[in-house]
């Protein structure tokens, strides 16, 4: 079935929708799409079918999303953990996998109707060279749509996407693009899977789990956090609204809080570079010191070439990334 | 404001780990009486045994201990949002600085490596229990690393917490079924 569900709202869910939308609202929600197989025991089917119904409610979420006016979603459909479950239902998720990327590439139409754009975020080396292909066909067949996102974790861990990141920072300085003394904070989130897409506003987990499975550490670090106990398939309209009103609530609290990480993120950035232009006056210096304005301009000079490195390095990480896609290979023996 | 408590239940022994998370704007202010405050509880609720538990401060850099270990059951380390994602940021340097002097490759660095470099600069260990208090829902920057699998149990106010209330916490972290993604 189809990746957007086409789903009106009642008259009473659009009242609910318009109240809601009176407040603060958030721009990008994540998911812990969390209960499939728990709600397979319940109705008495199989996992696989359990896994079937979790996809289809992902394409209802993401119909309902759009109508409360949340353009981005990113999903956690598939966890590099999850390769420890049986061979049988592993075979099945990637079977499920290639029908709907399959799928995707067919109804071309209607995604670009909506203006989804598809992005699968993790390591996709781990996965059956068949559906990479598949994967990196609907991501470029999607690529220029830009009406609303969809990012879906699929062979993910948050530590195998921190790690990744710092890799590619250690590969920038390799390539002679970066300094050591450049990365920082904000570095390291341009270098993450997720870097396209601002950090999510609200994560939601399903099925009553309050933890989060290695899931966007990094990116919902200033997130509203809800866990709901309702099983994902059975996941409606009525829990997204209390998801969203509770992160009405804390809203105030996060956006300062936010606010303040980001004025240390600032003065951080600042103090580093004092004191690499401190240590480039030592190195060049002749004994005699500096006036305050020479040194002011000294750190202006240097913040901008730094800003200018940097700035080449993610143009090539992205170049890097754009050509990825079209040479599926192995996965590499060391975990 | 709020306050984190972590505690690590170990299975075999009634160790607990307590680590004490304060918001940046209160800590700097109040360091000291922080500290004040603490021994103070300590004195209180231990009593004869207060001799027998360690408070350490944890301030982005070195692990320092500013108190001599009589004998080690339970480690109160008090935290701040710099031993979040900075400690991320430092351990990243660190292994940024050994590539530029090809002492190692980027294609090295994975998971592990991270992991041992940031267990290396600070010795915590990942908590098993997350206890939030206060109405904001978010971790506020807590250790993303080591909150992977955290179990998060959400409390009202830290204000007049009672015995009851941390045990209750503590059943329901007992009721949590960790499948590992199996």
């Amino acid at each position: 079935m189809s990746w957007i569900r086409e789903r009106e709202l009642s008259f009473i869910e659009r009242l609910t929708a318009n109240i809601l939308k009176a407040g603060p609202m958030p721009k990008h929600v994540a998911f812990i799409m969390d209960g499939n197989r728990r709600f397979a025991q319940k109705a008495h089917v199989q996992r696989q079918e359990g896994h079937s119904q979790g996809f289809e409610k992902l394409a209802e979420t993401l119909r309902l999303c759009l109508n409360l006016g949340i353009h981005e979603v990113t999903v956690y459909a598939f966890s590099i953990e999850n390769f420890k479950r049986s061979k049988e239902e592993v075979d099945g998720l990637m079977e499920l996998a290639r029908q709907k990327f399959s799928r995707l590439l067919t109804e071309h139409e209607n995604l670009e109707r909506h203006g989804v754009c598809i992005r699968v975020l993790g390591d996709l080396t781990l996965l059956p060279i068949d559906l990479q292909q598949l994967i990196a066909k609907a991501v470029v067949a999607t690529k220029a749509h830009n009406k609303c996102f969809l990012n879906v974790c699929f062979a993910y861990t948050s530590r195998h996407e921190i790690a990744n990141a710092v890799k590619e920072m250690a590969w920038g300085v390799e390539q002679g693009l970066i300094k050591p003394s450049d990365v920082s904070e904000v570095l390291l989130g341009e270098c993450l899977y997720s870097s396209n897409s601002p950090n999510p506003d609200l994560l939601i987990r399903t099925s009553g789990e309050v933890r989060l499975s290695d899931f966007l550490l990094w990116q919902t670090s200033y997130s509203c956090l809800v866990f709901q106990s309702v099983l994902w398939p059975e996941y409606s309209f009525w829990n997204l609204c209390e998801a969203v009103l509770q992160y009405q609530l804390s809203y105030r609290s996060l956006q300062k809080a936010g606010d303040l990480h980001r004025e240390g993120q600032a003065l951080q950035q600042m103090e580093a570079d004092r004191c690499c232009v401190a240590e480039l006056l030592q190195h060049r210096g002749n004994g005699k010191p500096m006036d305050a304005q020479s040194r002011q301009k000294e750190l202006l000079n240097y913040t901008a070439s730094r800003e200018e490195r940097v700035h080449c390095f993610l143009n090539a990480l992205q170049h890097k990334r754009d050509t990825a896609p079209f040479l599926p290979r192995r996965a590499a023996a060391s975990v | 404001y709020n306050r984190y408590i972590y505690a690590k239940m170990k299975h075999t022994h009634a160790a607990l780990y307590l680590l004490k998370y304060i918001k940046q704007s209160v800590f700097r202010r109040n360091n000291s009486r922080l500290m004040e405050g603490i021994l103070k509880q300590q004195q209180e609720l231990l009593g004869m045994d207060s001799s027998k538990y360690s408070v350490e401060f944890m301030k982005n850099g070195t692990d320092k201990q500013e108190h001599q270990v009589l004998s080690c059951q339970s480690v109160v380390k008090v935290l701040s949002p710099d031993d979040g994602r900075l400690s991320i940021v430092q351990a990243a340097q660190q292994l940024c600085r050994a590539v530029e002097l090809k002492e190692k490759t980027s294609k090295d660095i994975n998971v592990t490596v991270l992991d041992s470099l940031l267990r290396e600069s600070k010795n915590i260990p990942d908590p098993d229990l997350v206890l939030k208090f206060g109405p904001v829902e978010s971790t506020l920057g807590f250790l993303p690393w080591h909150i992977r699998l955290t179990e998060i149990i959400s409390m009202p106010s830290h204000v007049d917490v009672s015995y009851d209330d941390l045990f209750g916490a503590l059943q329901r972290y007992a009721m949590c079924d960790q499948r590992l993604g199996k």
